[in-house]
């Protein structure tokens, strides 16, 4: 159930009690450049679920890992002929890094090789909503932000904090 | 399959995705009250909800209609069982107006999963199913298909 809803309301239960957010799912019609940006750019994993379907995870998570989340968070990409619903950037996908000059250096690498991975804009970083970040967008026009977070401004303080604006 | 050489990025975390909303308390009340997520607003503009991790849903207001999205790209819920799943596509024909849901899909059994869509009033689908993190570690550690 709702903890936050809870907190508000004691006694109050949600309709559904699901474990986790498990899961999130975009498409591309190239399986195997996906892939590749993924993998040899991004330094995620990839393993491939079915012929049309690629399972992805941030690294760490194989036996004798130390794991970052638990549980982790698997994105699937689904193959497609054609983009039904070209993504913007409100549509995007967050990847953290663990530095402010990790953002630099990660902006100068999918500048250099945008051509290589077929990368459309690459915006350059700046601050925004309590992060320094910069976004790109790739082949299929999935958009993904590349973040850094001072320590007090990772996702899961921002948690603890609770509401900082009223409904 | 990883790649055999180093890549060129490092990140730490798949932190998070983002949704489109276009009333923010309406959508606050399907988030906690139907879904069961836990959410914070830290920002006028943007309100953060997550369930069990690290990884978080940013939904950011928009003024006026928010983009239909595609089935194909979801965010997907994970319950405990088969039943539980059941249970929530009842609840959601039962509150559907309540929560100006807007289409709801059949159930569906796939991939050994049980699990079904809804399409929420930002036009964002949400699929339910009984998935689990060993379902996902025994994808990765059995390796690819065949392709």
């Amino acid at each position: 159930m709702s903890e936050t809803l809870a907190r508000k309301h004691p006694g109050a239960v949600s309709q559904v009690a699901p474990r986790a957010i498990l899961r999130g799912t975009m498409v591309a019609t190239d399986l195997a450049a996906t892939r590749r940006m993924l993998e040899e750019l991004m330094g995620l994993e990839t393993v491939l679920r079915a012929p049309d379907r690629l399972l992805v995870r941030e690294r760490g998570h194989r036996a004798g890992e130390a794991k970052h989340a638990d549980p982790y968070w698997v994105l699937e990409v689904r193959r497609v002929d054609e983009v039904a619903v070209p993504q913007e950037m409100l549509n995007h996908w967050g990847v953290e890094l663990t530095s402010q000059a990790e953002v630099d250096r990660a902006y100068e690498t999918c500048a250099a090789h945008a051509e290589r991975f077929e990368l459309g804009r690459v915006q350059k970083p700046r601050f925004r909503n309590n992060s320094y970040a910069f976004y790109f967008v790739d082949r299929d026009s999935n958009w993904w932000e590349m973040e850094y977070r001072e320590p007090d401004l990772v996702y899961t303080a921002l948690r603890a904090r609770g509401d900082a604006v009223e409904d | 399959m990883m790649a055999s050489t180093a890549p060129l990025i490092s990140p730490h975390l798949l932190s998070h995705g983002t949704i489109e909303c276009e009333n923010i308390a309406g959508t606050r009340a399907f988030l906690e009250e139907f879904l069961g997520l836990d959410v914070i607003r830290p920002l006028p503009e943007a309100q953060y909800m997550w369930k069990g991790g690290p990884w978080t849903v940013v939904c950011v207001r928009v003024d006026g209609d928010a983009k239909e999205q595609s089935p194909d790209n979801h965010f997907e819920l994970a319950l405990a069982t088969a039943a539980e799943v059941d249970a929530a596509h009842a609840r959601a024909q039962a509150l559907a107006d309540t929560y100006a849901i807007r289409e709801i899909r059949p159930l569906v059994d796939e991939d050994g999963l049980r699990s079904f869509m809804l399409l929420d009033m930002n036009k964002v689908w949400w699929k339910f199913s009984n998935v689990s993190q060993e379902y996902f570690d025994a994808a990765f550690a059995r390796g690819d298909v065949a392709a």
